[in-house]
């Protein structure tokens, strides 16, 4: 592909490179931004410098009897070094020009307890300090500007940092051009406050990277790659990884349940009416995702207000079934979607994904079965003990659709011995009438749904495999195209693919839960021909069940640390991407110990 | 994580009034006349400050950020009501 070689590099992303190469290309390769506090703050330092744009006079035209003045938000480029700049503020004083850059933070305390500016802040603006320069402007100086101490740092731009600075610029371009990711910086202080954190994942990239193939090793670009892979392998494996993402999000999913409810949006707040009358008020800033369940009317003015904040939006039947997602503009970039196209050809790859999936699900099955089990069926656990080990080693995609089918079965059979609320005693006997619902469990049956477990794992199913074509989507994959599941199954292959290894864990799980501790009653069902489905009571009880399991805390089994499913499913799908991107050789099934 | 804070307003001007409850339902609940209880993170408390920032007549008008503790555990418990009660609502999801 051509790169556009004359594209200017803007002088920000020279800050970014300095500050991590990783940032760098993220930010500048892949348009990849997040924001935390620090960017909102950032942004926030800017306003009056960003207010209006002044004009600046050419070099020629600044007199040296001219009197001080202050010009703010100036654009300027170099084509000799390539480069674009917007100035915040440039303070002239007759034809000599100072630069101004506005940060947020805090000044770097030097060991004797001056201050100074930070190596990145410095590179950025040594950048302006040349685009000046080459516009034929005269300039000694620059000025960073920290908001937090209120503190001006001045330093002069003499040939040692200029020389530095035309060496970063360099590298830049470089890995601008480059089709590799640097790796992430190693135990560094400045990733817990990294808005990308959560993209990155450096912690756990660098321990997916360990077991990193040698013909990998030696295909890396980069200088510093050579010593930090010899480190690594000195270090000891198993210890925990730092947490850097937090372990909840903070954002509650928005589920509308009733048929004619009417969304609207006045600023920032969704309005759910219900015939003209106002039922509830949802501040956009609190909601993850908006499901959809039958005939609600959303405004466009609400769907723009949604899409702008980067919200989904997924719709689904009155009786669950998943049609489909709204969706932002999203991930702006291709690059791993043209990965996952790739790899999605090549059958051995596909089937060592498919491999791991499979094991992994049969894996949680068998644990599922053992921690919840009324009497734990020793039978049943060996079979899933020997399917997970043939899963593993499965020569073919159709003898592990096999495996995976008879291990459904064993699982199923046994599925009884989970719902422990069928005890006489329990259930009301004066009722009498024959259409009361008990939770007899047989077999697996679907489209539809014939008896009230079946219903619920069906709903379950069906908005687990919407969560995961979300994040799916979210992280940059196409969710229609699979390692497993065959386009030809009409849904989205790369969600039902991501999602085998949690089927037990949280939508089995939450189903089970919801009928044990009595959310979900025999009363909450209702029967149409020989389907059987939710009331819009159960549905909701249901919800509530299945948010509250995506909510659990759980432990990694990799990283040690603990974080909530939500968290965990996007994890395993940038796992997923890196495996895809050649990071890592390894998909690490996410399994409960 | 969030932290529950009381964000209380006197504003002198009625337009800026107007203009800071209009802000204000963006990003909490209406307790009382120019109380807004709110739970912030801390991206969401910095938005909000700015947006008032903007909006207010810094040598007239006055906004005070009470912080009541993480959501989850002191947040829900440090108030109690008079007369009419008051409720505080936390799941996991919003359901209509």
């Amino acid at each position: 592909m051509i790169q556009a070689e004359n594209a200017l590099l803007p002088a920000r992303m020279i800050n970014e490179y300095v500050y991590c190469p990783r940032l760098f290309y993220y930010e500048h390769v892949e348009g990849i931004f997040v924001h935390n506090l620090e960017t909102i703050e950032g942004s926030h330092v800017h306003t009056r410098v960003d207010g209006k744009e002044d004009d600046l006079p050419p070099a020629a035209e600044l007199l040296e009897t001219d009197r001080p003045a202050n010009r703010r938000s100036i654009t300027l480029s170099s084509e000799q070094y390539g480069i674009i700049a917007k100035l915040d503020l440039l303070e002239t004083d007759g034809s000599l020009v100072t630069p101004v850059d506005y940060k947020r933070g805090e000044p770097c305390k030097a060991e004797d307890g001056s201050i100074e500016a930070w190596p990145a802040d410095r590179a950025q603006l040594t950048v302006q300090v040349l685009i000046l320069r080459d516009n034929g402007y005269v300039c000694e100086e620059a000025i960073v500007y920290y908001a937090r101490t209120k503190q001006r740092v001045r330093f002069t731009i003499d040939e040692q940092l200029v020389a530095e600075t035309l060496q970063q610029i360099d590298a830049a371009r470089r890995l601008a051009n480059a089709t590799e990711i640097p790796p992430p910086l190693e135990d560094s202080p400045k990733c817990p406050r990294c808005s990308l954190v959560g993209v990155c994942l450096p912690e756990e990239t660098r321990r997916m990277s360990n077991v990193r193939s040698i013909s990998r090793q030696q295909m890396i670009l980069f200088e510093v790659e050579p010593n930090r892979t010899a480190n690594l392998s000195n270090q000891p494996g198993d210890e925990d990884v730092r947490r850097l993402v937090p372990s909840r999000d903070d954002l509650k999913p928005l589920y509308l349940n009733q048929p004619g409810l009417y969304v609207g949006c006045s600023r920032k707040v969704l309005q759910v009416k219900d015939k003209k009358k106002i039922v509830q008020q949802v501040r956009l800033n609190e909601v993850c995702q908006v499901n959809l369940f039958g005939s609600i009317q959303v405004t466009t003015q609400a769907i723009q207000a949604i899409c702008t904040e980067e919200i989904p939006i997924a719709y689904f039947s009155m009786g669950g079934w998943f049609y489909g997602v709204t969706h932002g503009l999203g991930v702006k970039n291709i690059y791993l979607r043209r990965e996952q196209f790739r790899w999605a050809d090549v059958p051995s790859f596909c089937l060592r994904i498919a491999r791991a999936l499979v094991a992994g699900k049969i894996k949680n099955q068998r644990t599922m079965l053992q921690r919840n089990h009324i009497e734990p069926p020793k039978v049943a656990l060996v079979h899933l003990k020997c399917m997970q080990e043939d899963a593993e080693t499965a020569f073919s995609q159709e003898s592990l659709l096999g495996i995976e089918g008879n291990a459904a079965r064993v699982y199923f059979q046994n599925l009884q011995g989970m719902i422990k609320v069928n005890d006489p005693e329990d259930s009301p006997t004066d009722s009498g009438a024959d259409d009361l619902f008990t939770f007899e469990f047989n077999s697996r049956n679907r489209r539809p749904p014939k008896d009230p477990i079946n219903a619920l794992l069906s709903l379950a199913y069906s908005i687990l495999a919407k969560d995961l074509t979300i994040i799916s989507q979210t992280v940059g994959f196409d969710p229609f195209l699979g390692f497993y599941h065959q386009p030809r199954y009409g849904r989205a292959p790369l969600a039902l693919d991501l999602m085998e290894p949690f089927r037990p864990l949280i939508a089995d799980s939450a189903v089970l839960s919801a009928i044990n501790t009595k959310m979900i009653r025999p009363e909450h069902f209702i029967r149409a021909g020989n389907a059987v489905a939710l009331t819009p009571d159960g549905r909701k009880a249901f919800f509530r069940a299945y948010e509250q399991r995506m909510d659990t805390l759980v432990t990694h089994p990799l990283f040690g640390y603990r974080v909530n499913y939500r968290r965990i499913l996007e994890i395993q799908c940038r796992l997923l991407a890196r495996v895809l991107t050649g990071e890592t050789t390894n998909y690490p099934v996410f399994v409960t110990r | 994580m969030r932290n529950t804070y009381l964000v209380c307003y006197d504003i002198c001007d009625d337009k800026r009034l107007r203009k800071v409850f209009k802000t204000m339902r963006d990003f909490g609940d209406h307790l009382q006349y120019s109380i807004f209880e709110c739970q912030f993170t801390p991206v969401d408390l910095a938005k909000c400050r700015h947006e008032l920032n903007e909006i207010i007549h810094h040598y007239e008008d006055q906004v005070l950020f009470v912080d009541l503790g993480p959501v989850e555990g002191r947040g829900d418990r440090v108030i109690s009501a008079l007369g009419k009660a008051y409720t505080s609502l936390d799941a996991s999801c919003i359901i209509v």
